[in-house]
């Protein structure tokens, strides 16, 4: 299993999954451009070699996972395993965890800078899209931060912008388990919370930090089970959280509960730029370590991003787990690429009012990223969004199949459809299409019998077809 | 006072229409589009801004709540600076703050 970025970036080059760029690209925008296009067309993870401004040595690998055949490397399946496959393999894995281990040292202390020394512009942080905030120097990153009262460490991936040489801003949503501890333990006590904001770990330590898990859960542990190896930490220099020691680059901070900065807007993970801005969390930093020619690891965000299969995988997975956990006969869940995780498709053995309802409520209590549902029967394959559609087009009534729930104070501000009043007070609503046939429908005399070569026909009549499929002039 | 020559690019972002006023002192947060390593650097400043710029101020470009360049270009005179960290709430509105802080002369 990989250490770090740069076994990743090896594996990817073995399995025709890297894409190299000697010429020379500039950070301002170009970078951006390239790896935006690159990631609608489903192309190679990029690595660019040369970045304007910065000197040879420096460089920037970008969207590590933003194709299944990247997750499959990364969890070291053949690139070609198929979704289910994917899919299965993190849910065996996820339940074993491998509690990290401490070292002394690490790569990722090979360059140390403190105090006058510290420069963010010695990374080339890209501006990745025209009107964005700023440069966005974490974005395939890993904040750490530690809850002091329950000793709880959170691994969490979110944006964080370049302010000056010294200073950044960030988005973790109020929501987000970073927001939270910062919110209830060091914004209540006026005190500065430690942070270590990691680039370029080994990829399943990003994956785990983009991960649905639960409050309490150690992303540590959960990443050393999924590696089948622990991962190994190291000190930060300015305070005591413990990083990936092969890391690329630390920067630690302190994120400030009485100081405020503009942060975004930024073209996000749902495919648009929303008008969520100046609302972040502002951060002093106290040291960066790096290893030598550091590699900045990059999600070109937006559209199709790495987000639209990690985050999908492990916020499906948890979902399922969630349902089971409050009793909901659930049987598959998938969350569609095409979604931005803002669709779940949950099949089960059987839908109605009550149930819908009990779905609604469930997956929106603490915090509601979902803002659409689709409830199918566990014979429509979650996974085939064609077979999908055909169910939401002709099983959901429109009048009495539609169920939703409003909420405020715990909505996704990144949520396109939302106006910026409702950004404002976190308000918003999920709605779940139920796509089952009401329960008390007859299947003898009600339920409508689908009209598909595996439904409608005896068996004794497709079995003669099939055995005489060739014989009728078809070649497949 | 800036001169023709060395008059300097501002960008801002805005919440919505009508948040820039001209002629009196306003509280604004820029970054400099300056080329090079440190392009995007962000100030917070009180200027006086002009929807007409003379030749002697800096310019001002106004991006809106969603990153959308507005054709005008104002001019700006940038009266005094504020501090990068300025007082504020974390998840909380950074114009308050930044109105606050002018209004307090941080």
């Amino acid at each position: 299993m990989f250490s770090d970025t740069r076994d990743f970036i090896e594996a990817l080059r073995a399995a025709g999954d890297l894409h190299e760029i000697e010429k020379e690209v500039h950070w301002d925008l170009e970078l951006g451009a390239v790896s935006r296009l690159a990631c609608e067309k489903d192309g190679p993870a990029l690595w660019f070699k040369r970045i304007t401004d910065y000197p040879a040595g420096i460089t920037a690998f970008v969207n590590p996972m933003a194709t299944w055949r990247r997750v499959a490397v990364a969890f070291g399946l053949p690139p070609d395993a198929s979704l289910k496959e994917i899919y299965a393999e993190y849910e065996k894995r996820e339940g074993r965890l491998i509690a990290p281990v401490t070292v002394a040292g690490g790569p990722c202390k090979e360059m140390i800078q403190r105090g006058a020394d510290i420069d963010l512009y010695d990374f080339p942080a890209p501006m990745l899209h025209d009107g964005d905030g700023g440069r966005y120097l974490g974005t395939w990153d890993m904040a750490v931060c530690r809850d002091p009262e329950t000793n709880w460490v959170n691994w969490g991936m979110y944006r964080f912008m370049v302010y000056d040489s010294l200073h950044l801003t960030g988005f973790p949503r109020p929501t987000s388990h970073l927001g939270k501890v910062f919110q209830d333990y060091y914004v209540a006590k006026n005190r500065p919370m430690p942070m270590a904001l990691v680039i370029g770990a080994d990829p399943i330590s990003h994956f785990t930090a983009s991960a649905t898990y639960h409050i309490g859960g150690e992303e540590a542990a959960l990443a050393g089970g999924l590696r089948g190896a622990p991962v190994e930490l190291v000190r930060c220099e300015t305070n005591d959280l413990l990083v990936p020691a092969h890391s690329e680059i630390i920067v630690e901070c302190d994120v400030l509960p009485d100081c405020a900065g503009l942060e975004g807007p930024y073209g996000e993970y749902p495919g648009y730029r929303t008008g969520e801005m100046g609302n972040g969390i502002f951060c002093r930093v106290s040291a960066v370590t790096h290893r030598k020619n550091p590699i900045l690891t990059v999600d070109a965000t937006g559209y199709r991003d790495d987000s639209s299969t990690i985050t999908a995988l492990t916020g499906a997975i948890a979902i399922k787990h969630r349902l089971e956990r409050h009793g909901i006969p659930v049987t598959d869940v998938n969350v569609p690429r095409e979604g931005a995780v803002h669709l779940a498709v949950i099949a089960v053995k059987y839908g109605g009012k009550q149930m819908s309802r009990e779905i609604l409520e469930t997956l929106t209590s603490r915090r509601a990223l979902l803002s659409k549902i689709f409830l199918v029967e566990p014979d429509v394959d979650v996974y085939d969004i064609g077979k999908v559609l055909h169910a939401f087009s002709t099983k959901c009534h429109p009048a009495h199949g539609i169920h939703v729930i409003h909420y405020e104070g715990r909505a996704n501000t990144l949520t396109p459809c939302y106006s910026q009043g409702e950004r404002a007070l976190q308000k918003g609503a999920t709605a779940l299409y139920d796509c089952t046939w009401p329960g008390e429908w007859s299947r003898e005399w009600e339920v409508p019998v689908q009209a598909t070569f595996d439904s409608i026909f005896p068996d004794s009549t497709k079995e003669k077809v099939l055995a005489n499929w060739k014989y009728y002039g078809f070649k497949d | 006072m800036a001169s023709k020559t060395d008059r300097q690019t501002w960008e801002t972002f805005v919440r919505r229409p009508g948040d820039l006023r001209e002629g009196i002192e306003t509280p604004v947060v820029l970054r400099d589009l300056t080329p090079g390593k440190q392009k995007y650097q962000m100030r917070h400043v009180v200027a006086v801004l002009s929807r007409d710029p003379r030749e002697t101020e800096d310019l001002l470009r106004v991006r809106t709540v969603v990153g959308v360049l507005l054709p005008e270009t104002w001019g700006l005179k940038i009266i005094r600076a504020l501090p990068t960290e300025l007082p504020g709430r974390p998840y909380h509105d950074f114009y308050d703050a930044l109105r606050r802080a002018a209004v307090s002369g941080s």
